[in-house]
């Protein structure tokens, strides 16, 4: 009986959300001409070339335009880090083992020889942001999966959780330090002018936008692979 | 370097990073940091309050791209007047949670950066110009809080986490869509921008928009039917945190819809859903809180029902109604904090938290059950307190607007609520029988916090003019969408 | 052409409306803990199927101005959604990962992760 009704209800919102999408053409060019600048797309396509020197326009809004958006997401994935050792913490005589059955030495043979790589794969991905697609979060998560990886091939396997507390605060400190560096030289916060802009499509261009994604792609890894371990829970060492 | 809105938040975020580190050298610092930025805050709010009265809005902009390329930040007198408050309280919370004993042990260091960034991403909600940087916020608020209502290991606390996680996710997707349609039809993301593009939007999807809106911030702003979540989150949560929520969170969700209804979309004279609403919310509140034998939920229910009365307050629209309104917000917000306060000391040690515990404590515990009858007689609205210059303002803009029914059933729920707070007030002071629990009195910050705020409620009832100017022009701010667009899009840095 | 335009059109919103739809459903009806919250991820992801969805622009390609790219300003899709839904994405991670420990916390004291279970609060 309930579920006919939830669906009764399902289908009226699908209709309400369908006919509003209806009013809204798939692949409608909204931008206009670039040069006109009449939305916010326009400018920053128009923009970025020439002001901040960067291939990707999407790495360029995501750090610079908007990056007090990102630095407010990089403060929310800290809080649930913070949140989960909050809510799981228990004191040290009730710490328990994980329970998962030894897997198969095929797993265990290629996660050895696949996380190197996975991890490699990943700092290349953020390092390269400003030029390809990809950037921090991308990156991040490519080394929280190598993590993942050998977190489930192996009981044993744990991840040092005051080194990753370090590289956290430090990548989060590089971030506020950036933008607070362009309050004290008399600019706004985060502004980007205080390193050489370098020339496109090179790895040094775009001031501090290369830096930041590192500091933000250090600090993802960090934190997804604090979350698996909490997750997982871990013996403390 | 001088005083601008960013530092309430990059030093937040700044602290709440290095203390991990900060933990690793010594303890304690774990403890002062953040008192140490909520009272910056308080000397912030003071300067910049000071600037807004002198040379006006200030409109500060972010990453060097003005508004709308970039994000920017807004204290006007209306925002600047929240985010004091907010401070305000955030630093008296924090203050009454320095020694109290149920967060002393390791997840301390947790609960203060928790609690330091709640009031953080609230006061960031109030001060920004971008409708996407709001959401953000919102969810720096919304993550912090679910993991502060479970903070206790207690059995409930999680169940009712979990229920503010599942609706407080609902909102978000809310709001996302919301956002997501007003940008396919204006290609911006900024607040003062979409407010002077808006008639480029169509009907139907402006109609949408609102709906989506009003349910995503009705979520957050407590509206019935829709405030499911909020008794169990108030009572689960260890007590500073609940005053925080009432007098905090919940002023930040009132925010952000007044501004999306009053900015954005430009209405102006009465807005009728938003009163229904409110009398809806408040009547069912009230009648709630009746029926309640736990002391939280019941101050929980009696939160849910001022907010419902500052929304019909906020609907009538005119500049008094405003005025009350933001009044109403000044009152509720420290009231129910010394109620929270208080409250919590007096029934420290009962396991259930129910009122019958509360039998006769005026004898064992003078200090806080005083205050907490001051604080009772304070939100209904008797004189010589606070609480009765806003209600009287509010009846007399409803009066100006002949809402007469408005006002009958307004004063039939005061009467509901003079019921139920003095039942309280009376099992402390007049039972026959005392309660066998055991007292705990309140430390020394505790007893600080809890006297400030009753010296400051008796304060504002006596010369009600120290912060009516400070109203006034947060009222006028709010009431006046030209001046909110043109400050912001002409602003440099 | 027009034909292969409509179909792409209704397929892509349409898939997303339905993720939107099929996570309501989970969250609305199903009585374990997990599925409510896959549910939830499952809504998310319609909802940024739909951003990314709106940002595109017929016959554009992706915004990097990769050498040999640069002038090419008039051909790339709409950036902002995609920046958007970037932050969006790790702020539901963050939730579903809050979630999940809270899941965690009440298994441990009741024994069961079914909601009909546990319901001890008045709603």
């Amino acid at each position: 009986m309930k579920k006919i009704f939830v669906i009764l209800l399902l289908a009226v919102i699908g209709y309400y959300v369908t006919s509003a999408f209806q009013l809204i053409p798939f692949g409608e060019n909204r931008i206009g001409d670039p040069t006109e600048e009449n939305n916010v797309a326009a400018y920053y396509m128009n923009n970025t070339k020439e002001k901040s020197q960067v291939a990707n326009v999407v790495t360029a809004i995501v750090v610079n335009y908007r990056g007090f958006d990102t630095l407010g997401e990089v403060t929310v994935l800290f809080l649930a880090t913070t949140g989960l050792g909050s809510i799981l913490y228990r004191r040290k005589e009730e710490e328990e083992e994980r329970l998962n059955k030894p897997s198969s030495s095929l797993l265990q043979t290629g996660s050895k020889l696949l996380f190197p790589l996975v991890v490699l794969l990943g700092i290349y991905v953020f390092i390269h942001g400003h030029l390809t697609p990809g950037g921090g979060f991308q990156g991040g998560a490519i080394i929280a999966t190598g993590f993942l990886l050998m977190l489930i091939a192996y009981q044993k396997y744990h991840v040092g959780h005051s080194m990753l507390n370090w590289v956290e605060s430090l990548a989060g400190i590089t971030f506020v330090t950036i933008g607070l560096w362009g309050l004290l030289t008399g600019g706004t916060f985060l502004e980007n002018s205080f390193l050489p802009m370098g020339t496109l499509n090179s790895l040094i261009s775009g001031g501090a936008i290369p830096i930041i994604y590192i500091a933000v792609g250090f600090k993802v890894a960090a934190e997804l692979t604090g979350v698996l371990d909490i997750l997982l829970n871990t013996k403390e060492k | 370097m001088n005083i601008s809105p960013v530092h309430y938040i990059a030093f937040p975020l700044l602290a709440a990073f290095l203390i991990p580190l900060l933990a690793k050298l010594h303890k304690e610092l774990v403890r002062i940091v953040p008192g140490i930025v909520l009272g910056y805050f308080l000397i912030i709010s003071a300067t910049l309050m000071m600037r807004v009265h002198e040379t006006g809005t200030i409109s500060q902009v972010i990453a060097g791209w003005s508004a709308p390329w970039g994000i920017n930040l807004v204290f006007s007198a209306f925002s600047g007047f929240l985010a004091s408050l907010m401070s305000l309280i955030g630093f008296l919370a924090w203050l009454y949670s320095y020694r109290f004993k149920k967060v002393d042990d390791e997840p301390s260091q947790k609960y203060f950066i928790l609690m330091m960034m709640l009031v953080t991403g609230s006061i960031g909600i109030v001060l920004t110009g971008d409708i996407f940087n709001l959401f953000v916020f919102m969810e720096i608020v919304a993550i912090s809080s679910y993991a502060l209502t479970a903070f206790y290991t207690g059995r409930d606390s999680a169940e009712a986490a979990f229920k503010y996680l599942l609706i407080g996710s609902f909102a978000s997707a809310l709001i996302l869509l919301a956002i997501l349609l007003l940008y396919t039809q204006t290609g911006t993301l900024n607040m003062a921008d979409l407010a002077s593009k808006m008639h480029l939007v169509s009907t139907p999807i402006k109609a949408s928009v609102l709906v989506l809106f009003l349910v995503g911030f009705g979520i957050e702003s407590e509206m019935f039917p829709l405030n499911g979540w909020a008794p169990d989150a108030y009572s689960q949560a260890p007590a500073p945190i609940g005053a925080i929520f009432a007098g905090v969170v919940v002023k930040a969700g009132v925010y952000a819809l007044i501004r999306v209804i009053f900015t954005i979309f430009g209405f102006s004279g009465a807005f009728e859903p938003l009163i229904i609403l409110g009398l809806i919310t408040m009547v069912v509140a009230e009648v709630s809180a009746l029926r309640q034998d736990n002391l939280k939920r019941m101050l929980a229910f009696s939160s849910i029902g001022q907010m419902g009365v500052v929304l019909i307050a906020f609907g009538i629209g005119t500049s008094n109604a405003v005025f009350a309104a933001l009044f109403l917000m000044f009152n509720h917000a420290i009231i129910k904090s010394l109620l929270f306060f208080s409250g919590s000391y007096l029934l420290y040690n009962s396991k259930t938290k129910s009122i019958n515990d509360l039998k006769g404590m005026a004898k064992k515990n003078a200090f806080t059950a005083l205050f907490f009858a001051l604080g009772a007689f304070a939100i209904v609205g008797l004189p010589p307190f606070s609480g009765f210059w806003s209600k009287l303002y509010l009846l007399m803009s409803a009066a100006d607007s002949h809402m007469f029914l408005l006002i009958a059933v307004i004063l039939i729920m005061a009467v509901v609520e003079i019921v139920y707070y003095f039942r309280v007030v009376g099992k402390l002071y007049y039972s026959k029988e005392t309660t066998d629990i055991e007292v705990t009195k309140p430390s020394i910050n505790g007893m600080l916090v809890i006297a400030f705020l009753g010296l400051l409620i008796l304060a504002v009832g006596f010369y009600p003019d120290l912060i009516t100017g400070y109203l006034h022009q947060a009222a006028d701010s709010l009431m006046d969408k030209t001046a909110y667009i043109q400050d912001v899009l002409t602003a440099n840095i | 052409m027009q034909m292969i335009q409509q179909i792409i059109s209704v397929s892509v919103y349409g898939s997303a409306i339905a993720l939107l739809l099929i996570g309501l459903y989970a969250v609305l009806t199903k009585k374990h803990l997990i599925k409510i919250v896959i549910g939830l991820s499952i809504v998310d992801a319609g909802l940024h199927l739909l951003f990314v969805a709106v940002g595109y622009i017929n016959n554009g390609t992706a915004p990097i101005f990769s050498p040999g790219n640069e002038n090419r300003v008039l051909q790339m899709v709409d950036p902002v959604p995609q920046a958007l839904v970037l932050t969006a994405i790790v702020i539901g991670f963050a939730t579903t990962a809050v979630a999940l420990s809270l899941i965690i916390r009440l298994y441990k004291h009741h024994k069961t992760a079914r909601i009909d279970e546990i319901k001890t609060l008045k709603w």
